[in-house]
């Protein structure tokens, strides 16, 4: 601290004169205390009344909503047709022949095979001129 | 019990009454009313702290709210205060005593101030406080603290030179 910031140090304290604290500043201490006391009452009330009529308007949005989903309602079908479910691969099997399959479906060896015509063709063609 | 809360606050303004209204009128830069409508304001807000900070530090929670609110007052349009290049005239010695010539040349200096500089250095020099509760109670870092208080000391050795001359 330097001559000045003493000298500025002086000059402050210096200044200072004696007030005392009187029966004015008493009563008005306690005005402000009495009006700050009814400010914040007041904002309270305020809050708490916004806060109910928040929730009561969002109570009243939600119970007149006509696009609620009705828990008995049948759900939605799908679109498409489901795909038939995949062979089931187990670890260590071998892959299911193609022949097996095929001979075991009676309707895909029927419509493959070429002794399958009908027989009604070649008797037309037996009796004809 | 709220009695007594009532009287233990009543006893510390009394007791405090006259060093927080000379602090109070540094941190406005000398305008007495501002300075107890400082007051008033600050002691209104420690009345409804009281229970938490009578055992603990009343004086340092006063202080900081009264510098955070000269800072705000400050601010404010309707005060209509504004720097100026020279300083305003002062009382001739003849007509006034000296050492109020000398305190009305101090406050007018402090008037020159930014808000945070004159809380700064007030804090500084008058409280005798150091920076880390200088910058505490001004709601900044040290550093900040640090720099305020020396711009407005700095400020001060201009606009005080031929109050405080310096030593040969």
């Amino acid at each position: 601290m330097d001559h000045f910031e003493r000298q500025l140090a002086r000059m402050m304290h210096d200044a200072e004169e004696p007030a005392p604290f009187g029966p004015r500043h008493r009563k008005r201490l306690r005005e402000g205390v009495s009006a700050r006391r009814r400010a914040r009452a007041a904002k309270r009330a305020v809050g708490s009344v916004l806060t109910l009529a928040g929730l009561s308007v969002g109570l009243f949005l939600l119970s007149g909503d006509p696009t609620r989903a009705e828990p008995g309602e049948p759900r939605p079908l799908p679109a498409t047709r489901p795909s038939p479910p995949s062979p089931v691969m187990t670890p260590g099997a071998a892959s299911p022949s193609p022949t097996s399959t095929e001979t075991s479906d009676p309707r895909a060896t029927a419509t493959r095979s070429p002794t399958s015509a009908p027989p009604s063709d070649t008797e037309t063609t037996q009796n004809a001129p | 019990m709220a009695q007594a809360r009532a009287s233990e606050f009543d006893e510390f303004v009394a007791s405090r009454w006259s060093a927080l209204m000379h602090l109070a009128r540094l941190l406005v830069g000398g305008d007495r009313h501002r300075a107890e409508d400082l007051l008033q304001e600050s002691l209104v807000k420690l009345w409804f702290v009281w229970p938490r900070v009578a055992d603990d530090a009343p004086e340092p929670y006063v202080r900081k709210v009264m510098v955070r609110a000269a800072a705000r007052s400050s601010r404010r349009r309707w005060w209509g205060e504004r720097p100026v290049e020279r300083m305003p005239e002062v009382a001739s010695a003849g007509d006034v005593s000296a050492d109020v010539a000398e305190r009305s040349r101090l406050e007018a200096a402090l008037v020159q101030l930014s808000p945070k500089q004159r809380a700064a250095v007030v804090l500084r020099y008058y409280q005798d406080l150091p920076e880390g509760q200088v910058a505490e109670a001004l709601g900044c870092p040290v550093g900040t603290a640090r720099s305020h208080a020396a711009r407005g000391v700095a400020r001060l050795r201009q606009l005080l030179a031929d109050v405080i001359e310096p030593v040969q």
